[in-house]
């Protein structure tokens, strides 16, 4: 029974277009600035940066504490939204 | 060791592939990630490279080479006078570890010793060195302890038991 936030649903539950990077599940305000600064400005930007990590989740929650900051919590969330969406659209 | 930022991304995929970690492309934004994932392996000296038959091979090699080395020693550089002079007490040890040990325990602790060599000898030599020792939770010693204990008593209960001649007259 997956716990997901309402944040999480609204992402995975249609295409991301260009949407904010602060769309993301697990990406809040101060992380998507950290994100942003480092050319992360939109969700899509992340997204491929996942793939490029090939849907790794244990990889790319990895880069992302590095990147922004985030503890294991808000990584792993994001990481699922992710999956969940590429499993949705990709 | 050369710096893994000096390597070219070809060079740092083909190790990522000879430490056995899943990757994608080795571009611009990943490769911080994979330097960093590569020096925490090399440093656990996770099993790399070479099969078990080079590694036994070696070993074999590396007594040679010591021998080879010592009249070298004296206008060698004084890193490579330490590294064969460190080098020589880890086959001796390894070779008892292999006797003891479990066959399974066989093939990662070739691989980690042959890590060593390839990599820094020094410090990450000291870490498979202990590195074996902790893959036991209890120490061998103590196992043999309990073992001969258990086998004592044992022998104490059985001879004990021959001694009562009362069973027979349970028949």
């Amino acid at each position: 029974m997956s716990t997901t936030s309402q944040k999480h649903r609204d992402f995975v539950g249609e295409p991301m277009g260009d949407k904010p990077v602060t769309a993301l599940s697990g990406i809040g305000e101060i992380l998507g600035k950290k994100l942003e600064q480092q050319g992360f400005d939109k969700a899509s930007v992340v997204l491929g940066q996942f793939l490029l990590l090939r849907k790794d989740s244990e990889m790319f929650t990895e880069w992302l504490k590095d990147a922004s900051g985030a503890n294991s919590r808000q990584a792993g969330s994001c990481a699922q939204c992710l999956r969940e969406w590429c499993d949705a659209f990709l | 060791m050369s710096s893994l930022s000096s390597k070219s991304a070809q060079e740092i995929s083909a190790l990522l592939d000879e430490y056995g970690i899943k990757h994608g492309p080795v571009v611009d934004s990943t490769r911080s990630l994979y330097e960093k994932k590569l020096k925490e392996a090399m440093s656990k000296g996770k099993k790399a490279k070479q099969s078990p038959d080079k590694t036994y091979y070696r070993e074999e090699e590396e007594e040679v080479t010591y021998v080879y080395r010592t009249p070298v020693r004296s206008d060698g550089a004084g890193d490579r006078q330490s590294y064969s002079s460190y080098s020589r007490p880890k086959p001796e040890y390894r070779g008892r570890d292999y006797a003891e040990e479990p066959y399974m325990y066989d093939t990662p602790s070739t691989y980690s010793r042959n890590s060593t060599l390839k990599s820094t000898p020094m410090k990450s030599g000291q870490d498979t060195a202990t590195a074996p020792q902790s893959s036991r939770l209890i120490p061998l010693w103590v196992q043999f302890v309990f073992f001969l204990a258990v086998a004592v008593f044992l022998y104490i209960v059985f001879s004990s038991m021959e001694t009562n001649e009362s069973l027979k007259g349970l028949e």
